[in-house]
């Protein structure tokens, strides 16, 4: 019976049932949405740099755990000695440039240690680099920014030619000769990282240990490692932003519901008078006014879902070259972070409702 | 008979800012258990004030009031709304149906409320009674005021209560539909024994009750 008085009032003010449903299904999708697109830059970012294929990396000490913000690079020379390590397949070093126009990392490679590391690219179109200012582009760059073969691209001040589109997946999404990227940052002979592949991954340990030995002074990590530790808890801030995105979402949610909820209750103040009437006590008014929040709040997350897969959707169609990762975990913390502000938020007026004097509330207009 | 409403020196003084308003200057008044009762009076002499406290919708300031044994002036708010519950059935005069509620649900909640749940041998009773049968899913907004009347009407007797109140129950129809109305109320009296205490303003409204009380000024000046 409690479940037809809820669902007729829901259906009585359609616009506002709406507008408080609006409001839960923005608060979900936008804590799905953040933290999808938080995640999701993460993983990808973690799964392009597993995707170069090496099984240890070999940094400066002082280097950041983003690969684009590292310190003075190592001298070339050292990518001769770890070659010489048993059970080392490849070894590319790489010069990592940030441009900063996009935001991004560029890698500096030498096409063919990076070639025998990585397995070789997939080309789309084009092929290797043939000039010094050629410039390899990932497929999933390339439709971001519309960019065709042999087009002029500028890039950290100067134009590249797009000598090859590739297959995304391995490390940086722009590739340039490692000659050009050393020209560049004025230095010589040197690399940023060293990927070093070994002849069988069971050798992993060995090799680790064998370069840790050779060059103590060096960052040593294995790929494994680093990829397991990218997670948001390890990215500075990070957490910090999802948890900022979460309060902010169910700050309006919860103000949404409040308002509606508050002036459903003055609307109502009649009908709540006749239920008391009818001997309703407060637990029963109380519980109507929940109860109806929690519908609203349900259509709102459900409809939360499909905005944020919509949005999602919108998203890559615009920006390709971002990821989202709407998990069901997050779902659910999105539906229960939503239910909470709702539930929160319909609470006092739902208080007060229940404390409405029924005279009064029979002879109100 | 036993007394089924008792009340000794009733007393009710509202507070209107720092103005005290004296609605009831101490009412004494017994109503037997099956009596039809109306009270009659000018506007503004007590008669809502009373009929309120009678059901538990507000406490008296001071005095006694006995309903069914019970002393409502040393119950707490919340015992007065459980005894309210299954005690007291309410009639008023702007009908007071749920607007977004059909007809059927109207009379139901008033059952799921008392938490005996669904009656449906009591329920086709009433509306039987009360000739509601056609008009069942329909919304107060669709139905005319005798009709609404008699939706009321069937929400307060739906769950058997002791004593039914009614407040002005014929101040909204035209006289074809009040007499339907008193008829219905005197019937439920008569059949059922129903206790029944009305406020009317009209003197042949109150002509249909055993018994007329005149209220002036908070006291009752007659019986």
């Amino acid at each position: 019976m409690v479940n037809k008085l809820i669902v007729s009032n829901v259906l009585y003010r359609p616009v506002r049932t709406a507008l408080s449903a609006l409001a839960v299904a923005m608060e979900v999708a936008m804590v799905m949405l953040f933290v999808g697109l938080a995640h999701g830059l993460v993983s990808d970012s973690a799964r392009r740099q597993e995707g170069v294929g090496a099984d240890v990396m070999l940094q400066p000490e002082a280097t950041s755990f983003f690969l684009a913000f590292s310190s003075a690079p190592m001298p070339l020379s050292i990518g001769d000695h770890l070659k010489q390590i048993p059970n080392v397949q490849a070894v590319a070093p790489t010069l990592i440039l940030f441009n900063t126009g996009a935001l991004s990392m560029v890698y500096g490679i030498d096409i063919n240690s990076f070639d025998q590391v990585s397995g070789g690219f997939a080309y789309y179109s084009g092929g290797p680099f043939q000039r010094p200012y050629d410039l390899l582009v990932d497929n999933l760059y390339a439709k971001a920014n519309h960019v065709k073969l042999w087009q002029p691209v500028t890039l950290l001040n100067h134009e590249f030619r797009v000598c090859g589109i590739v297959q995304n997946g391995k490390g940086a999404r722009l590739y340039i000769p490692i000659q050009t990227a050393e020209e560049l940052q004025q230095v010589q002979d040197k690399a940023s990282i060293f990927w070093v592949k070994c002849t069988d991954p069971k050798y992993t340990n060995g090799v680790y240990e064998a370069i840790k030995q050779l060059l103590p002074r060096y960052k040593i990590t294995s790929v494994q490692e680093w990829t397991s530790l990218m997670t948001s808890n390890n990215i500075p801030g990070l957490n910090a932003f999802i948890t900022v995105v979460i309060i902010i979402a169910m700050a309006i949610g919860f103000l949404v519901i409040f308002l509606s909820m508050y002036t459903t209750v003055t609307e109502r103040t009649r009908e709540i008078g006749i239920l008391k009437s009818l001997g309703a006590s407060k637990g029963y008014i109380i519980a109507v006014i929940l109860r109806e929040t929690g519908l609203l709040s349900a259509v709102g997350i459900v409809a939360g879902y499909a905005l944020a897969a919509v949005v999602k959707k919108a998203i890559l169609a615009y920006f390709p070259t971002l990821f989202i990762d709407l998990t069901l975990q997050w779902a659910a913390y999105a539906a229960i972070l939503a239910l909470i502000g709702s539930l929160v938020g319909a609470f006092y007026p739902a208080f007060r409702a229940s404390r409405l004097d029924p005279v009064d509330a029979l002879a109100y207009e | 008979m036993e007394p089924i409403i008792q009340t000794r020196d009733l007393k009710k003084i509202y507070r209107l800012g720092k103005v005290a308003v004296q609605a009831l200057r101490g009412v004494d008044c017994i109503v037997h258990e099956g009596e039809f009762v109306a009270v009659v009076g000018p506007s503004g002499c007590g008669k809502s004030t009373f009929l309120h406290i009678l059901g538990g919708l507000t406490g008296p300031t001071s005095g006694q009031v006995l309903v069914a044994g019970n002393d409502f002036s040393k119950m707490s708010d919340a015992d007065r709304t459980r005894f309210r519950r299954h005690t007291i059935g309410f009639v008023f005069q702007r009908f007071n149906l749920l607007p977004t509620l059909t007809a059927r649900n109207n009379i139901a909640i008033a059952q799921h409320i008392q938490g005996n749940g669904f009656n449906p041998h009591r329920f086709e009773e009433a509306v039987e009674m009360l000739g509601i049968k056609e008009k069942l899913d329909h919304r107060p907004f669709a139905l005319s005021g005798g009709e609404q009347q008699r939706v009321a009407i069937a929400r307060a007797v739906i769950s058997e209560p002791k004593i039914l109140l009614a407040d002005e129950p014929t101040g909204n129809l035209d006289t074809e539909n009040s007499q339907a109305v008193l008829n219905m109320l005197r019937g439920l009296n008569k059949t059922f024994g129903q206790t029944i205490l009305m406020i009317t303003h009209n003197p042949e409204a109150a002509g249909v009750a055993d018994r007329i009380i005149h209220m002036r000024d908070g006291r009752i000046i007659s019986e």
